[in-house]
């Protein structure tokens, strides 16, 4: 069994050699662990966050995200552990005297405050001068594009007005790190999507580290320079997004990311070629063989659906295709979903581009699916 | 033509749309035992009140009825009576200053009960015990414990414990949920800003809660001026409003009293009515904050 920590990816923006890491990265999580008296909420969780990255935490409900976030703001302390913000250790120091400020979860906005006041709170408490506090308001509003907005009170804004008032007044003080705790999350998906290209446009133009906690995968991969994805107080992978989503270390990130069909199996043969073949459920899957894979070993296979084609011709070899039963087909706009069912009855998914062939196809027709062994991930566990 | 320019006018009048709609209320039936029940529970609340504002200026020097013409002067009276304003006085400066007091210690209170400690529960019962002591037994239990501390009973020393140490539980209980209801992500969103502790409270938690507060102390002031059994044992020689009323009436049934009567009356509506309209403002601003949240 390898060490979940140990065994993510290099991120391509943080130099590989540690000492010189920590001059790079924005934040530096070293065995940090949680409790909550019996619950663990973090467990022995080590990364860094390089400088001006947009990180994700991808994990489902209770996986510890937020956790992690509040306790890089200096909301919580750790039970163990250290972390560094630009290369100091934030050992108790409180949420006022750090160089992060967060995006909540419901906004937090100050009811009894108007916009403009909401957005100029952080220079008030820094007692910035009136004048400087009434241009950096201006230009926060500006950024967010909220111009004569000032002077409105918190509850006459909609939805995404809100969100925007949350960005200004959490950006006014320019911290170091930008956490967002699912800022997004109460928003309907178009309203969503076109906040998601506010953050992006944000992110590009400041510069400034940020620190995105959601469970939405597709959220992650839209906006993210990496991504981690978390699952029960671990850190699963760290990885670009294209990384996660093509490969998945484990069978919890395979089904997390989704869009993939999983199965647990066994490894029957072991080629000299380096491929190798694993049975799942009277299916048999040719893939490449990872190094140091035994004969009987229990493994989990993962293959996307787009991987999964219904041309004929590349099933040839063993172990690289099928012949199965479409038990549904749906339109997705630009391709065709089927779900298929093998004699067996494994049911596997394929996605198609929307051809002439794939058009053609319809329920209860028998089709031969193919892939290529490179496109199938053998999941260690 | 027209017969199609006039369909329109007839569809929105329908007949039968004039006819109120029956309605399928729970309890609809019972509609006229509920009017007569609420005629007779507002008769016996406000008949008597209106009596003694009738009686306050009736034109006789017995106290009652009937009503011999009408009159102001038994107001000219209390206002004339030096040991009456100097009652009225002395309510109207203790229950200003008990609100304070007991309104402050509420909020600090309240504050600190959002937050887990030792013996949080047995404290709670502490502070709420005065609510259930009968009054009788209050004021016996005060009177005995200035006796031994050796305080001599006066305004400013006794009276103003008494009532303060009334009024404490019901300011508790009135501001405790608008502290327990408060969000912490503002707080905690204003500690992210820069905000001291005391920064926060006194830019955040206060503004915020500020109509709850105000309530509370209109309701304590309230409380603290009707308060008669607990004050008549440690009052001593200084007077308040119903311990003099208390003296009137056990001495002589003074014709004045029905005008004294309305007149802590009213002050004591007045401050509640004042003290439940900011209630409401409070309760209003909680509700459209929670319908943000969500
Ligand atoms: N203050 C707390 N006291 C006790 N347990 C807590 C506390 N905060 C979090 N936990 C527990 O720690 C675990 C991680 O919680 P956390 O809020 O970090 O999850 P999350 O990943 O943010 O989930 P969600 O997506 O639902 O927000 C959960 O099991 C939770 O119940
Ligand atoms: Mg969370």
């Amino acid at each position: 069994m390898t060490d979940p920590v140990s065994d993510v990816s290099t991120p391509p923006t943080v130099a590989p050699a540690p000492e010189m890491a920590t001059g790079n990265a924005a934040v530096e999580i070293r065995d940090v662990s949680k409790w909550f008296g019996e619950v663990t909420a973090l467990d022995n969780v080590s990364f860094e966050i390089g400088r001006g990255e947009f990180f994700s935490l991808l994990g489902p409900s209770g996986c510890g995200k937020t956790t992690l976030l509040r306790m890089i703001g200096g909301f919580e302390t750790p039970s163990e552990g250290q972390i560094l913000i630009d290369g100091v250790d934030t050992a108790g120091a409180p949420p006022y005297a750090r160089s992060t400020n967060m995006i909540f979860q419901h906004l937090a906005l100050f009811p009894h405050m108007s916009v403009h006041d909401n957005v100029a709170f952080g220079l008030k408490m820094k007692r910035i001068e009136d004048n400087i506090v009434e241009q950096k308001v201006h230009q926060a509003l500006e950024l967010v594009r909220l111009e004569g907005y000032g002077g409105r009170k918190i509850d006459q804004l909609s939805g995404g007005q809100k969100q925007r008032v949350a960005m200004a007044r959490a950006l006014i003080n320019d911290p170091s790190v930008l956490l967002l705790d699912e800022p997004l999350g109460a928003l309907d998906l178009q309203l969503r999507l076109q906040m998601q290209d506010e953050l992006r446009r944000l992110h590009k133009s400041l510069g400034n580290t940020f620190i995105f906690v959601t469970h939405d995968q597709g959220e992650a991969m839209a906006m993210s320079d990496r991504i981690a994805v978390m699952d029960q107080g671990h850190i699963l992978q760290i990885g670009t997004p294209e990384d996660i989503y093509e490969a998945p270390r484990t069978r919890f990130v395979a089904d997390f990311v989704g869009h993939t069909n999983v199965f647990d199996g066994r490894v029957s043969q072991i080629d000299d070629n380096g491929e190798c073949l694993v049975v799942c459920g009277g299916l048999t899957f040719r893939c490449i063989a990872p190094t140091g894979l035994a004969v009987e070993q229990p493994v989990s296979i993962a293959v996307r659906f787009e991987d999964v084609t219904l041309d004929g011709t590349l099933g040839s070899a063993d172990g690289t295709g099928c012949s199965a039963t479409v038990t549904e087909k749906m339109y997705l706009g630009g391709m065709f979903r089927f779900e298929t069912r093998t004699a067996e009855g494994v049911a596997l998914t394929s996605d198609v581009t929307n051809s002439d062939a794939a058009r053609l196809v319809a329920e209860g027709d028998t089709v031969n699916l193919a892939w290529r062994p490179t496109n199938v991930s053998v999941l260690l566990e | 033509m027209t017969s199609i320019a006039a369909r329109p006018a007839n569809i929105a009048k329908p007949r039968s749309a004039r006819k109120p709609a029956r309605d399928h209320r729970p309890y609809g039936g019972y509609r006229t035992a509920l009017w007569i029940y609420a005629g007779a529970f507002y008769a016996f609340l406000y008949g008597p009140l209106l009596m003694i504002v009738l009686l306050s200026f009736n034109n006789s020097e017995i106290v009652g009825f009937p009503f011999q013409g009408f009159t102001v002067r038994w107001y000219e009276v209390v206002f004339a009576s030096p040991a009456l304003l100097k009652a009225l006085g002395n309510s109207l400066a203790v229950g200003f200053l008990a609100a304070a007091i007991a309104t402050t210690l509420a909020l600090t209170l309240a504050m600190a009960f959002r937050h887990q400690f030792r013996g949080k529960s047995i404290v709670l019962y502490l502070i709420l015990v005065p609510i259930i002591i009968p009054g009788i037994i209050g004021g016996i239990v005060l009177l005995i414990f200035f006796g031994f501390s050796g305080i001599r009973s006066s305004l400013w020393t006794t009276v103003l414990v008494a009532h303060v140490n009334w009024v404490l539980p019901f300011a508790f209980l009135t501001l405790f949920p608008r502290l327990h209801g408060f969000d912490r992500a503002l707080e905690e969103a204003a500690m992210d800003l820069g905000a001291k502790p005391w920064e926060i409270f006194t830019r955040i938690v206060f503004p915020i809660i500020r109509p709850g507060v105000i309530a509370t102390a209109l309701f304590s002031f309230s409380l603290s001026f009707d308060e008669f059994i607990r004050t008549i044992f440690v009052s001593g020689f200084d007077r308040t409003i119903p311990v003099q009323f208390w003296g009137l009436i056990v001495d002589e049934l003074a014709p004045e009293l029905p005008a004294m009567a309305v007149l802590i009356i009213v002050i004591s509506i007045f401050s509640s009515l004042i003290g439940f309209y900011f209630m409401w403002r409070a309760s209003r601003a909680a509700a459209t904050y929670d319908r943000k949240a969500s």
